[in-house]
């Protein structure tokens, strides 16, 4: 069985799609705080850069406004923010989790491949582009999921649910890309409100437990 | 005037047993390079080789004739490997489809096979070691292996690497398909484990705990070890021939048999393999090595690759 080559543009928003997932699956390996907030950041100017060329080749100049926003924010306020508090809590890795690294990439990769069969098997299809580039969203998603539940510290935590949002965005650029701006800009709006619900979190939690480890959260009674 | 199929089927098993030393040559001034010291001439393989051949071999006592024969199938697997891939054609040969990719494979592994068997028989702990090692991380590296094939498959229908690279000219769009390029990547990972670059392996030191490749071969001698140690320079180039002219950069092959287009793919070809090199040069000395232990979670990343290229292109189109 061959299968036949899609077309060059399709070609390249296709590995740009994949490239975030990979970055999404080196969160997983990522050891130490820092790296992971680093691993965001470059995963939101991937997925940018998605929007700068899905907005170049289809001629809708909304979506570059739309990628300097996103990189403006997502590639360094809230790195920026997240860094800060970071350092002020004075912890440099991650909680350890659950699963040993090759077995947590193994459970994430199993849960991506479930993403990208859910996609090809619900029928889904954008114009002109292949369902891999959605299959990549999907599996963002799901792999961000995995991220939160095997990762036991806060700072974990927040940033597989801010790249969840990169996963969103990554589907809304290829399903809706002639959504209005406003809309778009009104997620990104969204993810500033949850970078500031996670920092007061963060502190809190910080300021109350000495850690930033969810663990003993499960101790606590009324 | 041109050179006939047969004539040019030689210089690719010729191209790879004489310019392979070269390649490590190479491959170790740049290295040497990187580590702030002189290094050795690029020429010093091959003069390691010609002192090899000239000395005596001994065996240890009690070790069968596994011990000696091993090197010779070894050889001459590393041999057999050109004929079946694109060294310097873009057309097939006579007997290159004697063997698709998974025959390539077997006879990879068949000589890897028979250095480990004539190890263990020695009954040196260090080699039985050094043999234990690599084939249990060249079943760990397996599966991937599998995966990158499954791919092949998909892209071009058939198992045939002069057919993948055939594809991979034609046109821009395939280049740029996310399964071949994740495929080429996990190939690549595969490609710097089975080289002993990393994750834990050091290439060219004397430490034991870093050679495991080398572990192997350490009991024979003189024009057996120089048999090994130029089969393992065959080995790399080989490896390093199906990651650019089947997979990456399959270009500059010749067309046809002649003369200068066959000058032409040997030139190239050898410094493509030069640049590989170096690259490989640049990822293992910026790296750490990695605990033996922790060499699953290389193969994780590597497996992870091919796992989705296969994945991207089933359910996905790409």
């Amino acid at each position: 069985m061959q299968v036949v080559a899609p077309s060059t543009v399709n070609g390249v928003a296709s590995t740009i799609a994949v490239l975030v997932l990979l970055v999404e699956f080196g969160m997983l390996r990522a050891g130490l705080l820092r790296s992971q907030v680093r691993l965001y950041a470059a995963q939101s100017l991937i997925a940018s850069l998605l929007a700068v060329f899905l907005g170049v080749v289809r001629h809708e100049p909304e979506l570059l406004i739309l990628a300097g926003l996103s990189i403006a924010l997502k590639t360094v306020v809230v790195p920026l923010v997240v860094l800060r508090l970071v350092r002020q809590s004075g912890t440099a890795t991650t909680g350890s989790g659950i699963l040993k690294p090759a077995g947590a990439a193994l459970v994430a990769l199993a849960v991506a491949g479930f993403g990208f069969f859910a996609v090809g098997r619900s029928g889904l299809r954008v114009d002109g582009l292949s369902p891999t580039v959605l299959g990549s969203a999907v599996a963002i998603i799901a792999v961000a999921f995995v991220l939160m539940i095997i990762r036991n510290d806060v700072v974990s935590q927040a940033v597989g649910f801010f790249s969840l949002e990169n996963g969103v965005s990554v589907a809304s650029l290829v399903v809706a890309a002639g959504m209005p701006l406003i809309l778009e800009v009104a997620f990104l709006f969204d993810l500033l409100v949850a970078v500031v619900v996670f920092g007061v979190l963060m502190r809190v939690h910080h300021e109350e437990q000495s850690t930033l480890s969810t663990a003993q959260l499960t101790d606590l009674r009324g | 005037m041109e050179f006939s199929p047969v004539a040019v089927q030689a210089f690719q098993v010729g191209t790879i047993a004489l310019c392979s030393p070269g390649v490590s040559g190479v491959i170790a001034k740049i290295e040497a390079r990187f580590q702030g010291r002189r290094g050795p001439r690029i020429l010093q393989p091959y003069y390691d080789l010609i002192k090899l051949f000239g000395k005596e071999s001994l065996a240890p006592s009690g070790s069968s004739a596994a011990f000696l024969l091993a090197p010779i199938v070894a050889f001459a697997c590393y041999l057999t490997v050109p004929l079946l891939i694109p060294v310097l054609t873009t057309y097939g040969l006579p007997l290159g489809t004697m063997g698709d990719i998974l025959g390539g494979s077997l006879i990879l592994a068949l000589a890897a096979f028979a250095v480990a068997v004539a190890a263990a028989d020695t009954g040196a702990p260090y080699a039985q070691m050094g043999s234990s090692r690599t084939t249990t991380f060249s079943a760990i590296t397996e599966p991937v292996m599998l995966f990158v094939i499954f791919t092949v498959g998909f892209l071009t229908g058939t198992d045939l690497p002069y057919k993948l690279a055939a594809t991979v000219t034609s046109s821009a769009s395939q280049v740029v398909r996310p399964s071949h390029l994740l495929a080429a990547a996990a190939l690549f990972l595969v490609i710097l484990t089975e080289t002993s670059r990393i994750p834990v392996e050091s290439h060219s030191g004397t430490n034991e705990f870093g050679m495991i490749e080398q572990a192997r071969s350490l009991e024979h001698s003189g024009p057996y070890a120089a048999l090994l140690v130029w089969g393992s320079a065959m080995k790399q180039m080989i490896l390093y021939t199906i990651l650019l002219n089947v997979f990456v950069a399959p270009w500059g092959l010749a067309a046809s048999g002649k003369p200068l287009l066959v000058a032409v793919a040997i030139v190239t070809l050898v410094a493509k393999c030069c640049a590989v090199g170096f690259f490989v040069t640049v990822i293992d000395n910026s790296f750490a090595k990695l605990r033996l232990f922790k060499i699953t979670e290389f193969v994780a990343a590597a497996f992870l690759l091919a796992v989705l290229a296969v994945l991207t292109i089933y359910l996905g189109g790409g």
